[in-house]
């Protein structure tokens, strides 16, 4: 590069940086800030000294919030776990039927399923909050998954079928010629082809699950069942005055699926990527 | 011979077999409930007086179309869906520029830049409320300490400011979505007529307007009416903001604070069917869009 360009890449570098992870960064200073300092009206931006007081009250289990977090952290895993056992099989069944079927209302049952993406979650909230209340599952983790796997459906078997529809039909036509059956077929050729989609659409839900807060900030009241991101939210409003904790809160809430992202990363870009445009 | 006519049989509904798992969840999750929320919307139906349920037709719908509330938040939907685009439009688009030049730790910025769109909305929200916050926060001890002002900026208590801080917080979890999608229009085009171009002397202008954009056009598409469907559904961010107050309201807490603040479910519903009308809309170009993209 030469210097001029040097110097430009450089310069928006630093912004990219500073506007991608400020709000991380100075959420981390707050959640390390004493009580006291933070009171204080000056423009210093780091405090004289740094306590990690938040984070242990946060993470012993004996302490009230402590105990309201981890259980918040628990349920959202829970659901994770219930969205990826439910969600993964059925996307997979659906989307080998839709690619790579020839059947009767093929065309009308994909549209179908492609316009309930853009349905918003409160065109279908009222009805399933009096569901939920009739049928007693507003203390359950896997109806509200079953609900998260209605919302994750149309967009992971849109991305899968786009995959499985670049695995030459060939293999799996020899396959059958060599006695397979259509499910060992499926079994031997398409399942272990495809172990990069499973994997980005197991991300994708498990981000998804994470960050729910509208559907459980109606369908999940209970300590058993609200994740996270709704505990985050009580700590906001019922102690508005403990910056400290709340923020330290809010970056224990982000830390897993950070890691997660940048471990993952290949497969959650692609995956993003493979949702919206093919190829 | 039976069981070549059983094995036929087999073959004709194992798609369907397939399938039902997925009909099941969605018939049940998503469609009946959509139909459902439209019946409500044409009955008085307050949790308040449970025993005052009956169909009023329109007039929910002829109400809401009258309120004041009603409008305030369609012009906060608006104001956030205007601001957003453009924003999400522009500066995804000089993401992926920057993207894309080959560097060492292009995997690893890659990953940096997808962090706002993998994390949590409301805990998103939650950070840069801190940023914004009224009293010493971060904005406010830059803006003191540069001089800007005198006295700490209350960003969160005006609606017009408010706005803008929520359009902000939404165009950074955006960004990374828009930047993703020009990226892969980007390199979707063949290096080969970049050089055609070049040979027949045209200047960077000519190649960008000529060959980048018109290619790059249906991705953009994609891009911008995905983010416009974003930004229409926005709710978390509202919330981590200014909690359920009416300031920043947009239709979608609107709806919400009808329902389960006020228990009308009628009138409720009926507002959440105008924002799906709206929605639709865009939905409509944004399903051509990735349907044309499939044929390609």
């Amino acid at each position: 590069m030469k210097a001029g360009k040097r110097i430009g890449y450089v310069l928006a570098l630093a912004v990219f940086l500073i506007l991608t992870l400020g709000p991380f960064i100075w959420t981390f200073v707050l959640s390390v800030t004493p009580e006291y300092a933070m009171m204080e009206k000056n423009t210093k931006l780091l405090p004289d000294e740094a306590t990690y007081e938040n984070y242990k009250e946060l993470l012993t289990a004996g302490s009230q919030k402590g105990s309201i977090l981890i259980t918040g952290i628990k349920n959202a895993l829970k659901a994770v776990g219930a969205t990826l056992v439910i969600g993964i099989p059925v996307s997979m069944m659906s989307a080998y039927a839709l690619s790579r079927m020839e059947f009767k209302g093929r065309k009308i049952i994909r549209n179908l399923l492609l316009i309930t993406m853009v349905i918003p979650v409160m065109a279908t909230i009222i009805p399933l909050f009096r569901l939920f209340v009739d049928r007693q599952w507003l203390d359950d983790v896997f109806w509200l998954s079953m609900v998260y796997v209605s919302s994750y459906l149309p967009m992971v078997t849109w991305l899968m079928s786009n995959y499985f529809a670049t695995i030459p039909k060939e293999l799996e036509e020899s396959a059958m010629i060599d006695g397979c059956g259509r499910m060992a077929s499926f079994l031997r050729i398409i399942l272990p082809a495809s172990y990069p989609i499973i994997l980005s659409a197991a991300l994708i839900m498990f981000l998804n699950t994470w960050s729910q807060f509208q559907i459980p900030l109606i369908l999940a009241s209970s300590l058993e069942t609200k994740p996270v991101a709704i505990v985050v939210s009580e700590f906001m409003t019922k102690d508005s005055v403990q910056y400290g904790l709340t923020a330290a809160a809010g970056m224990i809430a982000v830390i897993p699926p950070a890691v997660t992202a940048l471990v993952f990363r290949r497969f959650l870009i692609s995956g993003m990527m493979g949702g919206a445009v093919k190829g | 011979m039976p069981n070549l006519r059983q094995n036929n049989m087999k073959k004709k509904i194992l798609p369907y077999l397939l399938l039902t798992p997925m009909i099941l969840i969605m018939g049940v999750l998503v469609f009946y409930p959509v139909i459902a929320t439209f019946s409500y919307s044409l009955k008085k139906w307050k949790l308040t007086a449970p025993n005052d349920i009956h169909v009023v037709g329109l007039r929910n719908y002829a109400t809401i179309l009258k309120s004041d509330s009603f409008w305030y938040s369609f012009r906060n939907t608006l104001f956030i869906l205007a601001v957003v685009v453009v924003l999400t439009t522009v500066l995804g688009f000089l993401v992926s520029v920057f993207l894309n030049i080959d560097v060492k730790w292009s995997g690893i910025l890659l990953a940096v830049a997808i962090l706002p769109w993998a994390l949590p909305p409301y805990v998103n929200g939650i950070l840069w409320k801190f940023v914004f916050s009224s009293g010493y926060g971060f904005m406010n001890k830059l803006c003191i300490g540069l001089g800007l002002v005198s006295r700490p900026v209350e960003w969160l208590s005006s609606r017009w400011s408010l706005l803008v801080v929520v359009s902000l917080v939404v165009t950074w979890r955006s960004i990374p979505f828009m930047a993703l999608v020009c990226l892969a229009g980007r390199q979707s085009i063949p290096e080969g007529l970049y050089e055609a171009a070049r040979i027949d002397g045209g200047n960077r202008r000519t190649i960008f307007r000529r060959i980048t954009l018109p290619l790059m056009l249906p991705f953009l598409g994609i891009g911008i009416t995905s983010t416009s469907v974003t930004a229409i559904n926005v709710f978390d961010e509202i919330i981590a903001l200014s909690g359920y107050s009416d300031l920043g309201k947009n239709l979608l807490v609107e709806s919400y604070l009808t329902t389960f603040s006020f228990l009308d479910f009628g009138k409720g519903s009926a507002v959440t069917y105008l924002v799906m009308l709206f929605a639709g809309i865009l939905g409509v170009f944004y399903l051509r869009n990735l349907n044309r993209e499939v044929e390609y």
